[in-house]
């Protein structure tokens, strides 16, 4: 039997028939064709399928999209506006932070998590706030330094 | 990875999930942040056929304090709001650290206390500082409740004693007296994303900040079927002066209470080492607090 | 002189804002209408014999599109080294490991093909498995391959030089062993494939792969059909490292059962089966003796390999021969004598990964460098600097180092790292450490024999003259590859890099071998710098005889047509192009006639513009037995300082500091190049620390998971202090060669050496998990 939701997804409201046994990651990749959301290993290990839930960081392979009901989701596809970067996008692009791509959109989405709540983090609290974060590529320096930059463009521009 | 069909309930009262427990008991599962048993169910060790996710249930994510005299926490509460409480790092800090411990972020975003503690995994983070802490748990079910202090709470590996009727809704912790100051430690191979090879929490109260200990808990994780207490080295603690050598000898004493495995993490021989070796640090930083210990 | 207007910049990778804003498509991202999904069944036991298989209720169950066992697959055999053709598609008469492909299944979702594959009903005579490398070699072990009896893949014996009689002649010979565990790539990216067949019989495979041009030839093998019948196309790679550098089983599958059932086939791997699939690092045994003269000059190397190989080839033959070859150099030896033996055993089949064959006996040897520094009383690094060879030698295994800032390398570490102020300095549970290593620049040879081209390019211009379009088969799979190829062809053509558009990734573009060996930069870098001068040279030709100039006369520069002795009189020239271009917004203008305006003169005279460029090496290496495995027509190298701090009471490894210093000839973006060196030490502290698949006593992985297969998260991974060194390789194009693997080569051994600086205890097996490492401190303090 499928249940009704409701759900906004990157600022846009979304409803949908869902059967339970459904994951929000099946559910953006495969229902919504949001297949910026990445599929990695399913058990909440590497963090590839990271969306915001409700502004914080989720593994959406460990979340019933029935679970989102009513709960507002954004996935990498809604950060961009109006085809300009989001400055963490900007700053992953300019440093050098993706190499294969396949961790950049969760990675890009823990990283404004933290930044939302923390406009000047310490390098250990970027650390810790992409450690669920598994990037096989980087060595993560060049994801650390892209945060870094992007937080100083952020602070700089609501400075002004 | 699918999951395996089954059906979902979603209440929105504690009385309609009392109910539905009482309906379909050993055939549901109850759901909270889903990072254990939707990972149990994906890797079809477990298979129910029936879900009650509980994130609806009023209440269930609370961290409500009592006065300064205690705290009472519902089982959905998640391990990131743990670890953000200032009120636990101040007055339960074991419990705080080891929810900052947990995993990783968009983890602890998820996983809850109640759900860690029911999931019972001898390794979990959360059942040695709600040991030291000396947590009760309340069960509630559609015929009745009960308060279960944490200690009777576990009885082996993923077994606890509540019923498949009952559900677990929230824990009541007494704030420990002044000059108490605790600590947890986790030994794993990873600084994040670690599942303890062995893990530790420490609660301390001395007389005064000089004074001596007079009242000490400890407990231990991964070293047995369940999470347990060291109880022998707890009472070699309580009435003597902090030392080193003295929390090296609890240390030595807290290993006698294990009786720990070897698997693909590590042998039962190292473990019996750590358990001296983390035991010893554990009390040393709990010790710092509680001299430091603030009305 | 350098002057370049493109490269050795900082260029942002062209395909970074896809990726950035998840339009960047992988092929789990790929759908088709009417697209079915794949299974694959595998066996649970690690050797038997197969009594029956019976499809019949799978194949009656609901949605089920088509079942295929090796009765409708054949019995093709195929591999990676024709010399080793060991695998069929599905297991027929035995399965040799757990997960052993036996059957596949093709529905109309994933649900009903996996309750599809459970109802595949298989019978076993269960045999005894052999797990253990080296009871494999045992007479008497069960036996995997009939054509291969011993459980011997191959077995290698190579001496340069007179090793006994040098030895003796030796001050000091230190010995150490050293064995090293099964790695898994844990690229974040599981395979994925879609696979379809059109109405004409011609097949594409969309899949994610370092190598579509040896998937299209084993696809074609495989299947029986015409290798220009079979289309491969890369989409985004999540990562490869190696182990994505053949074709499996999952993409024969999808193609067959898109064959079978006349519709596209999506197929996956989950993690678990990431893993039980592997073809990644094989777990190494080192045994290793060094002479060394008093003065610290080293001598002979004596070197014995054992190689876990798992069930079936994969790359296994290049391996054990890498992990003799790579040891000729970066120092000079007199003597070396190699005996190398890989194993069959039942588990999933190793293969290559970042560092191929090299790594794990790098680990030993830098590590017994160390030692031998160490009992002379010699400064390790001033040791290394002694030996280390220089450009234009050749190693004693004839191996021709083109160029070799080796030395220039170890100073940039000993300086950066402050390594004189630290070494034998720093207190008890603080320990540096140093190693080298260096890698190919490309396999000289192909993995099949062949005069075939490594690389071929193909470059066409638009028609207005203003974009140049890089079409090539090399495989990006996030090492940088299509920006490093678009700055070539920038380079060489005199356009400003946002000109140039990459199209990648395809058999139908162009033969390219792949991204596998470090084969990219120096190999298609070649094809596309020889291509984008065949284009430059067309348009100068027309050029010259619209301008009435000499050939030579003519250059281009920033998408400037620079004329010696002055512009040049262009203008009726660019009327004409403004005429042709009515009603558009960017005439061409300055005082310049552009690259733009040339090119659509030269499309005006020849038509759509083309260039093809092509890369083979020259012959290389020597006339023994296993010569091309090593040979490459470049070689990266690389020094590295490590500094650890080691809780002494738990064992536990932090790696503080890392400095790095990498010879990659030109380094054609700066921080493409920096990615590399960050990755490959990631992988390193990985290996070394953390990583290992494990079994349980029936074959079956007991860690087939990234929480349970430790690979380093954020807060595991320091910051590396990263020293590009250039040497300006003759045989790179603009002197380019490899940094994506040689980079690796110095990690764990200078971590080894750290935690020996730290701890007086030198570790002979990874990984250096805390236990591991207390025990061995525990046992160091019983030594007298």
């Amino acid at each position: 039997m499928k249940t009704l939701i409701q759900l906004t997804v990157n600022g846009e409201l979304v409803e949908a028939a869902v059967d339970a046994n459904r994951t929000l990651v099946q559910f953006l990749r495969e229902d919504l064709e949001l297949t910026g959301t990445k599929h990695g290993c399913g058990l909440g290990d590497c963090g590839a399928c990271t969306v915001l839930l409700d502004g914080k960081p989720v593994n959406s392979c460990l979340v019933l999209a029935v679970q989102a009901n009513g709960r507002s989701v954004l996935t990498i596809e809604g950060l961009a506006e109006n085809g300009k970067l989001h400055p963490i996008q900007q700053a992953f692009v300019d440093k050098g932070a993706i190499q294969c791509g396949f961790c950049t959109p969760g990675m890009i989405l823990s990283a404004k998590a933290l930044l939302d709540t923390n406009t000047k983090p310490t390098e250990i609290e970027i650390r810790t706030a992409i450690s669920g974060n598994l990037c096989r590529c980087t060595g993560y320096q060049k994801i650390v330094q892209a945060i870094q930059t992007a937080a100083e463009e952020m602070t700089a521009k609501e400075g002004s | 990875m699918l999951l395996p069909r089954f059906e979902y309930h979603e209440p929105t009262t504690l009385e309609d999930a009392l109910k539905l427990l009482h309906e379909l008991g050993g055939n549901a599962r109850v759901l909270a942040g889903g990072t254990d048993l939707l990972v149990k169910m994906k890797r079809k060790v477990d298979k129910p056929s029936h879900v009650i996710s509980v994130a609806r249930v009023p209440g269930m994510d609370q961290i409500i304090p009592r006065n300064g005299h205690a705290v009472t926490i519902g089982a959905g509460v998640t391990a990131a709001e743990l670890a953000r409480s200032e009120l636990l790092m101040d007055r339960f800090t074991p419990l705080a650290i080891a929810a900052g411990k947990l995993g990783a972020p968009p983890i602890r975003n998820r996983a809850s206390i109640g759900g860690n503690l029911a999931n019972a995994r001898p390794a979990a983070d959360f059942p040695p500082p709600c040991m030291v802490l000396s947590a009760t748990l309340k069960l509630k079910s559609a015929t009745g409740e009960r308060d279960v202090p944490v200690n009777d709470f576990f009885r082996g590996p993923g077994e606890t004693i509540i019923e498949p009727n009952e559900l677990l809704v929230s824990l009541h912790i007494e704030t420990p007296p002044p000059w108490s100051g605790g600590s947890y430690i986790k030994l794993g191979a990873r600084k994040a994303l670690e599942i303890s090879m062995v893990n530790v929490a420490a609660m301390l109260t001395l007389q005064s900040a000089d004074g001596p200990i007079v009242d000490a808990r400890i407990a231990l994780g991964a070293v047995a079927p369940t999470p347990v207490r060291a109880f022998a080295a707890e009472d070699l603690l309580v009435g003597a002066m902090p030392s080193e050598e003295l929390f090296q000898k609890a240390g030595e004493v807290g290993v006698g209470m294990c009786s720990p495995i070897t698997d693909h993490r590590g042998t039962m021989e190292y473990r019996c080492m750590m358990i001296e070796v983390l035991t010893k640090r554990c009390l040393t930083e709990a010790l710092a607090r509680a001299k430091t210990w603030k009305p | 002189m350098r002057d370049f207007q493109v490269l050795g910049a900082r260029a942002p990778r062209l395909d970074a804002p896809a990726k950035s804003t998840g339009q960047a498509k992988y092929a789990d991202d790929l759908t088709m209408p009417g697209m079915l999904y794949g299974a694959i069944l595998q066996s649970p036991i690690a050797h038997g014999k197969i009594l029956n298989i019976d499809a019949s209720k799978a194949r009656k169950l609901k949605g089920v599109r088509a079942v295929v066992t090796a009765r409708e697959a054949g019995l093709v055999k195929y591999g990676v080294s024709p010399a080793r053709y060991d695998e069929t598609l599905y297991c027929h008469e035995k399965v040799r490991y757990v997960g052993d492909e036996i059957a596949a299944v093709a529905a109309v979702d994933l649900e009903t093909a996996l309750e599809a594959v459970e109802l595949i009903k298989v019978d076993y005579e269960e045999l005894p498995a052999v797990l253990d490398m080296f009871e494999a070699m045992k007479e008497g072990a069960p036996q995997l391959h009939d054509e291969f009896p011993g459980n011997v893949t191959a077995e290698v014996h190579q001496e340069f030089g007179e090793t006994e009689p040098l030895m003796a002649q030796c001050d000091l010979v230190v010995d150490h062993t050293f064995l090293s565990k099964r790695q898994d790539g844990a690229f974040i990216e599981p395979h994925s494939c879609l696979a379809v067949f059109d109405l004409q019989g011609k097949l594409t495979l969309h899949t994610s792969t370092q190598v579509p041009h040896y998937v299209m030839r084993t696809v074609a093998m495989v299947l029986r059909i015409p290798v220009g019948d079979v289309r491969v196309v890369k989409p985004y790679v999540g990562g490869g490292f190696g182990p994505k550098s053949e074709a499996t089983p999952l993409e024969m599958s999808a193609c067959l059962l898109s064959k079978v059932t006349g519709k596209p086939v999506k197929m996956n791997y989950t993690r678990e089966q990431v893993f039980l699939h592997s073809r990644a690092r094989h777990q190494f045994y080192a045994e290793m003796s060094l002479g060394v003269k008093k003065d610290g000059t080293l001598v002979a190397l004596k070197n014995k390999a054992v190689l876990d190989g798992g069930a079936y080839t994969s790359f296994g033959i290049a391996t054990v021969y890498y992990s003799g070859s790579l040891l000729g150099g970066p120092y000079r030896l007199q003597a070396m004598k190699y005996d190398g033996w890989r194993a069959y055993t039942n588990k999933p089949a190793c293969g290559a990964q970042r560092g191929h064959g090299g790594v794990a006996h790098r680990a030993c040897f830098e590590q017994l460098l160390d030692k031998a520094a160490d009992q002379l009383g010699i400064d390790p690094v001033e040791m290394r600097l002694k030996n280390v060879m220089v450009a234009g030698q050749t190693t004693i295994n004839e191996l021709d180092m083109s160029s070799l800032g080796m030395k220039e390398c170890i100073e940039a570490v000993r300086n950066g790292s402050d390594w004189k102020n630290k070494k034998g300095k720093l207190p008890r549970g603080k320990g540096i450490g140093s190693a080298c290593g260096f890698f190919v620049s490309g396999a000289g040879y192909p993995i099949y024999r062949s005069d075939t081209y490594h690389s071929t390019v193909v470059i066409k211009v638009a028609e207005d003259g203003g974009t140049v379009t890089v079409l090539t088969g090399s495989a990006e799979i996030g090492q940088g590859s299509d920006t490093m190829l678009a700055m070539i062809a920038a380079e060489t053509l005199g356009i400003p890099l946002e000109c140039v558009r990459v199209f990648s990734g395809d058999t139908e573009y162009s033969v390219d071998l792949g991204a596998y060996s470090s084969r990219q930069t120096l190999m298609t870098g070649h094809a596309a710098k020889e291509a984008a001068e065949n284009v430059r040279r067309q348009i100068a030709e027309v050029l010259s005889v619209h301008m009435g100039r000499d050939v030579d006369d003519i250059t281009f520069r920033n998408g400037n047509v620079l004329f010696r002795g002055g512009p040049g009189n262009f203008e009726k020239l660019r009327q004409g192009y403004i005429k042709e271009h009515r009603g558009w917004t960017d005439p061409p203008g300055g005082d310049y006639f552009t690259f733009r305006e040339a090119a659509r003169l030269a499309f005006l005279e020849k038509g759509t513009l083309v260039g093809t460029g092509k890369y083979k090496p020259p012959r290389l290496g020597g006339a023994y037995k296993g010569a091309a495995v090593g040979t490459s027509p470049a070689y990266g190298c690389s020094a590295q300082v490590v500094e650890v701090s080691v809780d002494l009471e738990t064992g536990q490894v932090s790696v503080d500091n890392m400095t790095d210093a990498h010879d990659c000839g030109l380094a054609i973006n700066l921080t493409s190049v920096e990615g590399q060196m960050q990755g490959s030490l990631s992988m390193g502290l990985g290996e070394c620390l953390f990583e290992e698949v494990k079994f349980d006593s029936r074959g079956r992985i007991i860690n087939a998971s990234l929480g349970e297969y430790k690979i380093p998260t954020a807060l595991d991974m320091p910051n590396v202090k990263s020293i590009v060194v250039e040497s300006n390789e003759p045989n790179g194009p603009y002197g380019a060669k490899e940094v994506g693997e040689g980079a690796i080569m110095p990690t764990i051994p200078a971590i080894l050496n750290a935690i020996y600086d730290a701890t007086g205890v030198r570790i002979n097996e990874l990984p250096v998990t805390a236990e591991r490492l207390y025990m061995a401190m525990k046992e160091n303090q019983k030594k007298p």
